[in-house]
């Protein structure tokens, strides 16, 4: 891939980041497509296959990355995600008054090429620095794979995909955007 | 020296001493008389189907192998190598015939059989006694409707009986049709830094929070028209032993409100009425604690979970989400949903329950602010038996009936060396 395309869509990135650490949800909004899907799973703890400590009867064994079909923290659509916006908007979200104060660090951008000649698949790692109230705080720390998809000469995102390396949270909740 | 309860909670009243959300000795008394003696939710059958599942799950703070053996039959021991005491299974679940302790070897056999010895001759000169260090094994493991108890009291009585009227709420959250319920995909698992009992009282009893907590979720669209219609009905059940759930009127809507669901509801409530009985066509349970820490919830969203305690301060919660396995599967899809956008961790209404619970427990750290009772006076006066429910039944939906009862119990069994000094 071509250094400036992998620029732009640091660039891109860094923005976002921008605008969720500001707290502009708004126009954060605007950067997702009307089909985008925008899901998030934590990790499981299982034995690797390679691994000793059982002797297994039945059954094909599963990795711990594995997690497809397992209960996702998120599986938000567009109207999802603007319905959650809408619900701090409301000034009764108390989870999230006082507000999180958040430091979104998005590194290790990958682009590769998507599915249609619009799209790209972007891997990054993030690490969401939380601090709330007077001592409160959290790291979020994980991998997000994205299909950005170029429209009208800007990219928007089009698919989000992220992996919690946590097994058990240990936030208490996830009040935060990713 | 065992604390005395009884001057701390004053049910009768409305009550209750904060130095039971907050100190370390009433702490260790309850894992004693609370944790290592009722029964406790260890994970629903249809987890481990085949012979060998295992799942690994906590009762109190001590690890817990559950797993179905070779001849279909479910075991739960400590997850416990008898050697030095290192966990044996390290993870959350899986399929095995044997497991090998990580730290010198030793092997067992999914029926707890201690089956391998490294150096068993050389070492032990062959006088190790095998069978009489198999895994420690619970006392009772018993199931009701796909939903597996244990209880590490051999004195504890069967869970059937322990459940008592509860039994029927219990049908009305998982058996509702032919075949019961199953859970979706995994399960969520998080810490929150509260003491146990405030989650497990909320869910027992606190339809009075809803309309504040989690107003904004409602107004966002995320909790359909559950209890902000009009003229809305329900009670709090207190059905013994500490058991508590809370119901609407049968004519209140109390399901999630994606489309899919609404119509589905409606189309099996006549079936429900057939099968649980005419008690079902007069309220819906929408909420409920088993005493003490497995709760349940079915509008917004259906979930069940266990509220792990980990120190007065802090709570493990593991919440699944279920359907009913006869449901269609745009329904199951629909309830999925809701269960991962409603509650949960990230969920909105959940995401800011945990914040409340956060400050009742940390603000009892203050030694004045733990001088000053609790009020649990809600609806005092207003609750008595009810023969048609078999239960104690408050007058208006909101009342801290519930509690009162959970916390009632939580004394008595804090108070009693053992089972035959509690009536149920
Ligand atoms: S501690 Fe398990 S084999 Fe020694
Ligand atoms: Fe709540």
């Amino acid at each position: 891939m071509a250094d400036d395309l992998l620029r732009d869509v640091e660039q891109f990135f860094y923005r976002e980041a921008r605008l969720l650490d500001e707290r502009r949800f708004h126009e954060w909004l605007e950067l997702f497509t009307d089909d985008v899907r925008y899901w998030m799973a934590g990790r499981r703890t299982r034995y690797p296959q390679s691994s000793k400590a059982i002797t297994v009867l039945a059954g094909t064994r599963r990795d711990d990355g594995d997690i497809e079909d397992e209960l996702p923290l998120l599986d938000e659509t567009k109207t999802t995600l603007i319905g959650r916006v809408a619900r701090i908007d409301t000034g009764m979200a108390w989870g999230e008054d006082p507000p999180s104060r958040t430091r979104h660090i998005i590194t290790n951008v990958e682009v590769e090429p998507g599915a249609t000649a619009s799209e790209l698949t972007v891997y990054s790692n993030f690490l969401v620095y939380r601090t709330r109230a007077e001592t409160e705080q959290d790291l979020y720390v994980g991998a997000r794979q994205d299909v950005l998809r170029s429209v009208d000469g800007a990219w928007k995102i089009a698919g989000r995909k992220l992996i919690l390396d946590q097994n058990v949270l240990l936030p208490k909740n996830v009040s935060v955007f990713f | 020296m065992a604390t005395d309860v009884s001057r701390l909670v004053d049910a009768e009243n409305g009550r209750i001493s904060r130095r039971i959300f907050i100190e370390q000795e009433i702490y260790e008394q309850e894992l004693e008389r609370i944790f290592a003696r009722c029964w406790l939710f260890l994970c629903h059958e249809c987890q481990i189907p085949r012979p060998g599942d295992f799942f690994t799950t906590y009762m109190g703070e001590d690890p817990v192998l559950v797993v179905r053996d070779g001849n279909g039959q479910v075991g739960a021991f400590l997850n416990v190598c008898r050697h030095r005491g290192n966990r044996l299974c390290r993870a959350e679940a899986g399929n095995a015939a044997s497991f090998t302790c990580a730290y010198h070897g030793w092997t067992y056999r999914n029926d707890g059989r201690l089956v391998g010895v490294p150096f068993i001759k050389e070492a032990y000169h062959n006088a190790l006694e095998r069978e009489r260090w198999g895994l420690i094994p619970v006392a009772q493991v018993e199931s009701y409707k796909g939903l597996v108890f244990a209880t590490f009291d051999a004195e504890a009585p069967p869970l059937r009986e322990y459940l008592g009227e509860m039994a029927w709420y219990l049908d009305a959250f998982f058996d509702r049709r032919e075949g019961g319920i199953e859970v979706v995909g995994g399960l969520h698992k998080w810490i929150m830094p509260c003491n146990w009992k405030l989650p497990a009282e909320n869910f027992a009893g606190d339809g009075y929070h809803v309309t504040w907590s989690h107003v904004s979720a409602i107004r966002a669209g995320f909790g359909g028209d559950f209890r902000v219609g009009a003229d809305p009905t329900g009670v709090a059940l207190s059905p013994g032993n500490g058991h508590c759930v809370m119901t609407v009127g049968a004519n209140m809507n109390a399901d999630p409100p994606a489309p899919e669901i609404q119509a589905y509801e409606e189309k099996i409530f006549p079936e429900i009425v057939q099968r649980l009985g005419p008690r079902a066509g007069t309220l819906k349970p929408v909420a409920g604690t088993v005493f003490p820490n497995f709760s349940m919830l079915k509008p917004t969203s259906r979930t069940f979970r266990v509220w792990h305690p980990r120190g007065p301060e802090k709570t493990e919660v593991w919440a699944w989400v279920y359907v009913d396995k006869a449901a269609p599967p745009e329904v199951k899809e629909a309830n999925r949903l809701a269960g991962v956008r409603v509650f949960g961790p990230a969920g909105v209404f959940e995401q800011d329950d945990m914040d409340n619970w956060q400050a009742c427990t940390q603000t009892g750290r203050g030694v004045v602010a733990r001088r000053h009772p609790l009020n649990y006076e809600m609806g005092l006066g207003h609750d008595r038996w009810n023969d048609d429910l078999k239960a104690v039944a408050s007058d208006y939906r909101f009342s801290e009936s519930n509690h009162r009862q959970f916390y009632q119990r939580w004394a008595q069994l804090m108070a009693a060396e053992k089972w035959s000094e509690l009536k149920s």
